[in-house]
């Protein structure tokens, strides 16, 4: 019971701190961070699962700050760690990591080859959901690197769907959707016009995933979407909806209130 | 083939050997794979002819066989029976793999076609699906055998349980339909073979057609099917069946009489476009979804085994403690069995019924017997569940999550049915089970143990009182044993999970159990909270029930989608015969040139090809009519035209014709008898291939108005066949059908009605040695 009960409080605090990245509130973040981080034994090469994931977690707080040099320094020494002491798996993750670091930098070129190895870790080791989201990461890669690529993109993106609707989170789920969208949206030779579902629904999906996470980052980016496509099909009450949506997703993202936070301590 | 003189004659078809056979042969098909020839005899046996006549295996079905195909692998043999089962054998021995009956009508006629376009490695690559289930598990657990049932043949039945497991390995085949058609006119989808994906009616199609100048739908009335095929692209079926054209009388206005009535041998051809436009997500539910059913049946078969050896067990313990319970009253006590033994462990007395019961009348070796019958039962339990029951749960609970991953890409699988509701519901089922498979497991294993605690107690105070030594035996644990007599003794929790006449029993669960189910519930777990509460075979069951309706939008979604497209009248009749010649096939057309979604391939042309009765010859004669270009109607409609090509061939007279069959390239061959009709069997007969493609085929429009015979405007141009001048062989036995021909392997057999088998090789000719001596 005991060792359940110690467990409960690790998946608590994860899911705590993923609330308040998804809800912008970086420092409660942190916070809750440093808790999980504490839970850990001091004694070196103990409790490794536990430690690796508070810095797992630490890199993708600074992540979410913007902190682009301090984020993948972070995990650059997180996969020395890991390195150190063999543990493949959390490898394949901080690889993932600093791919999606070098991506939101805006750095895609960077981005490549990390996503890459993490793709060939996740193959050897079987690791069929890691490597859908890496595949999805990919392909947000290629995307960001130009229009030409749109093809490329949803082929990969389509690739992982099953696994990712599957067996992923909201937030992984929300992501291929948008990214979905997003690779139809940049194909030139898509008309949107013609057959507005394949890029709606996707996106009605998301939105309505990342509502219940309260992730306003991508809900408002879903939203965005949304009511360019319904102003694009004249759609304008539609389209107004969506624009409102968006505005109280980017309002809540720019504007954290704090005072909900203290129901979790 | 240059003759010099023309004294050597050069005789088409090399005969391979004239054989005499035991019985008649009702159904014969060649295996398109493999030069084997599966015979159906009169008396209902299967027989498996290698191209020699060596026989490799005979089985008889029990019921009556109505038809047979081959798996177009040529691996497995479908037959279809008289009581609507659907069986499927291996080709090597014959053994049976499974068997479907989900219609309860007799199978006139089977048709299994694979997908004749290969995979590109273009753009459709992605949705190549992989099976991930082997990488994670151990090869799929088999159906445990229930104890004290010796198989024949060890050896023999797990060769039988190697070739099911591979059968239900799908991944590597390609994607193929099995189509069935039953005496009521229902027409039944399964892809391959194993997984029913569809259902249709032919009752239920309406045929638009003028009748008296108004425009009314018209159905087909006490219609039995006659011949399906599948075309290769699996996107067209052609139905032929006899029946009445009648209007709807939804249709029918009052004091109109529908007396328009058009008896004979239609022609449907249904579009079937889904399972090609759809067949890559089709196969992937398929393959998980009948490696599901497999799974389910291994579990089933735990349950009821387990269910089985536990009860045989208890009963036996039960059998010698009641002798106790007798005792007590016939000592005049008013206790329980329970209570003497309380007493007898707490040192208070020790009673004489129970002394008696325990030194008399069940004694050491009684004791130690039962001991052994019921430990050795919970071992088997164990084993069960190890081996055969957690194993199929697991793959279960990993498929089911699969499907429904499946299920929540909307854009893609919507449009086959699945419904993400439903299969959220199943896969949440199949991860309760798995809890309670565990859960299962405890239970079995503390009750194992308190039961063996209780025996040690027991044979201590047996040695005890009998004044023998018993510092040697094993301690016991005094207040297990209270436990025991109070919860186990006369209650079977073991039983009561596994029974599913209880299956409505309630477990009880303590509250801080259930508080934690709750909490679970934020983390992701089981919505359902009271899951607990339900029994391992409660469970199973509304597992079951939740996956059939999981997989039953698709049957019903996919059935919806599957509509007649086209209707032609093939020849009016106003008796329907027993017995109609008629073939079936798609050709290829190398001219014409079609894309498909994955690239290009050759337009696929449908023949049909059937002779028209005697008795209806009053209009043309008897005829044998080939039509062709019925799937190609609506792209010519687009041009103005609706017609389709025919030509009707005269019989020369003295003869009839037999049986026929499209062949490849375009051909037909013909199995003519000589002799006014079936009952007249004497002479000679003639196996003959014509080219069809060759043929004068001339256009004929499809005619919207009932009671219009579209063929009678042939009526003037019959070509009249001349056996010298076709390509045609003379048989010296008067022939019966079935004439079976292979297309891939070129070889044809024909049965004499004097019991003999006669095969030929259609592609070589064989030198006339007669004519030589001449």
């Amino acid at each position: 019971m005991s060792v359940s009960k110690s467990q409960m409080l690790m998946l608590k605090l994860q899911l705590l701190h993923e609330h308040s990245l998804h809800r912008g509130q970086l420092k409660v973040a942190q916070c809750l961070c440093d808790e999980l981080g504490f839970l850990a034994s001091p004694v070196s090469g103990v409790d490794m699962d536990l430690k690796i994931e508070a810095s797992l977690r630490h890199a993708r707080t600074l992540l979410a700050a913007k902190q682009f040099s301090k984020a993948a320094a972070v995990a650059q020494s997180l996969f020395c760690m890991c390195y150190k002491f063999n543990l493949h798996v959390q490898n394949a993750n901080v690889l993932l990591l600093l791919a999606e670091i070098h991506k939101k930098s805006g750095n895609a070129v960077l981005g490549l080859p990390y996503a890459l190895a993490c793709l060939s870790f996740c193959q050897s080791f079987n690791l069929d959901l890691l490597k859908a989201s890496a595949t999805l990461t990919l392909a947000e890669l290629w995307l960001s690197l130009g229009a030409s690529h749109a093809k490329r993109a949803l082929t990969l993106t389509h690739s992982a769907l099953p696994m990712i609707l599957g067996h992923g989170g909201l937030e992984l789920r929300a992501r291929a959707y948008i990214t979905e969208a997003k690779c139809y949206l940049s194909d030139p030779c898509f008309s949107v016009s013609e057959n507005p579902d394949v890029v709606l629904d996707p996106l009605g999906q998301a939105s309505e995933d990342l509502q219940l996470i309260e992730y306003h980052e991508l809900a408002a980016e879903a939203f965005y979407l949304m009511s360019i496509i319904y102003d694009k099909l004249g759609k304008s009450n539609e389209r107004e909806e969506a624009a409102a949506s968006f505005r109280t997703h980017i309002t809540a993202l720019e504007d954290p209130q704090d005072e909900t936070n203290e129901q979790y301590n | 083939m240059e003759s010099d003189d023309g004294v050597q004659r050069v005789i088409p078809f090399q005969l391979q050997f004239d054989k005499p056979l035991a019985s008649h042969v009702r159904m014969a098909e060649w295996n398109p794979e493999k030069d084997l020839l599966a015979m159906v005899t009169e008396d209902s046996k299967v027989m498996l002819h290698r191209f020699n006549w060596q026989r490799l295996w005979t089985i008889s079905p029990g019921k009556n066989v109505s038809s047979l195909c081959w798996r177009p692998d040529g691996k497995a043999l479908a037959l279809g029976l008289e009581d609507g089962t659907v069986t499927l054998h291996d080709v090597e021995n014959g053994k049976l793999l499974r068997s479907l009956n989900s219609h309860a009508a007799s199978v006139v006629c089977l048709n299994w076609e694979e997908d004749v376009h290969l995979q590109t490695n273009g753009c459709g690559n992605y949705l190549s699906f992989e099976d991930r289930t082997p990488r994670f598990f151990p090869p799929a657990p088999r159906v445990p055998r229930m104890p004290g049932l010796v198989s024949g043949d060890a050896g023999f039945t797990e060769d039988g349980q190697d070739s099911f497991m591979e059968f239900s390995n799908s991944s590597n085949q390609r994607f193929n339909i099995l189509c069935s058609g039953h005496t009521d006119g229902t027409l039944l989808f399964s892809i391959f073979g194993i997984f029913p994906v569809g259902k249709i009616n032919i009752h239920s199609c309406r045929v638009p057609y003028v009748v008296q100048n108004t425009q009314t739908m018209c159905r087909l009335l006490n219609s039995s099917i006659v011949k399906v095929a599948l075309s290769k692209d699996l996107s067209h079926l052609t139905v032929t069946c006899h029946g009445e054209l009648v209007e709807d009388s939804t249709e029918l206005r009052d004091g109109q009489m529908g007396g328009h009535c058009m008896r004979g041998l239609h022609c449907f051809l249904l579009d079937t476009s889904i399972f090609q436009k759809r067949k890559k997500e089709l196969h992937q539910v398929a393959q998980q979804a009948s490696n599901i059913d497999d799974l389910r049946e291994v579990a089933r078969a735990s349950i009821s085994v387990m269910n089985k050896q536990w009860s045989d067990a208890m009963s036996t313990f039960h059998e010698k403690f009641n002798s106790l319970s007798n005792l007590i009253s016939d000592h005049g006590l008013d206790s329980s069995p329970q209570e003497e033994f309380l007493s007898l462990l707490l040192g208070a007395r020790t009673s004489p019924p129970i002394h008696q019961f325990l030194v008399n009348s069940l004694g050491e070796s009684g004791m130690k017997r039962v001991s052994k019958v019921v430990s050795n039962a919970g071992k088997e339990l164990q084993l069960v569940v190890l081996n055969h029951l957690q194993p199929a749960a697991e793959i279960i609970a990993f498929r089911m999550g699969e499907l429904r991953g499946f299920s929540r890409w909307h854009a893609r699988y919507q449009g086959i049915g699945l419904d993400e509701a439903l299969m959220d519901c199943a896969a949440e089922k199949a991860g309760m089970l798995l809890v309670q498979v565990e859960r299962f497991m405890r239970v079995l294993s503390s009750v194992v143990q308190q039961f063996s605690n209780f025996f040690t107690w027991l044979l201590k105070c047996i040695k005890m009182l009998m004044s023998e030594p018993s510092d040697q035996l094993l301690s016991y644990n005094s207040e297990l044993v209270v436990v025991f007599l109070k919860f186990l003794y006369d209650q079977d929790p073991v039983k009561q999970l596994l029974d599913t006449s209880e299956a409505d029993h309630h477990i009880g669960i303590d509250m801080e159990t259930k508080q934690r189910v709750r909490e679970l519930i934020q983390f992701g777990g089981f919505l359902d909270a009271e899951f607990l509460e339900r029994t391992l075979a409660k469970e199973f069951l509304q597992m079951e029930l939740s996956f059939k309706e999981a997989v039953g939008m698709p049957f019903s979604t996919i059935s919806k989608k599957i509509i007649c497209e086209k209707f032609l009248l093939l020849s009016p009749l106003t008796t329907l015969p027993s017995y109609v010649p008629i073939s079936l096939s798609y050709y290829e057309d190398p001219s014409r040139k079609v894309s498909f979604s994955n690239g290009q391939g050759n337009l696929l042309v449908d023949y049909i090809s059937f002779q028209i009765s005697d008795d209806d010859s009053a209009y043309i004669g008897k005829c044998i009519v080939i039509l062709r270009g019925l799937t190609n109607v609506h792209e010519r409609i687009n041009m103005g035209e609706n017609s389709i090509e025919a030509v009707l061939l005269s019989v020369p007279d003295g003869y009839y014709c037999v049986d026929l069959s499209l062949y490849k390239e375009s051909q037909i061959v013909l199995l003519l008898n000589e002799g006014k009709d079936t009952s007249d069997s004497s002479g000679n007969a003639y196996l003959m291939i014509l080219q069809a493609s060759e043929l004068p085929f001339s256009q004929i429009s499809i005619s919207s108005h009932i009671n219009d015979w579209e063929l009678h405007q042939l009526k003037d141009s019959i070509l009249h066949l001349k056996i010298e001048s076709e390509k045609a062989r003379t048989i010296p036995h008067p022939v019966i059908s079935p004439l079976a021909v292979s297309a891939s392997r070129g070889v044809a057999c024909v049965f004499a009605a004097k019991k003999r088998a006669l095969v030929y090789i259609l592609d070589e000719d064989e030198e006339d040695e007669s004519s030589d001596s001449e």
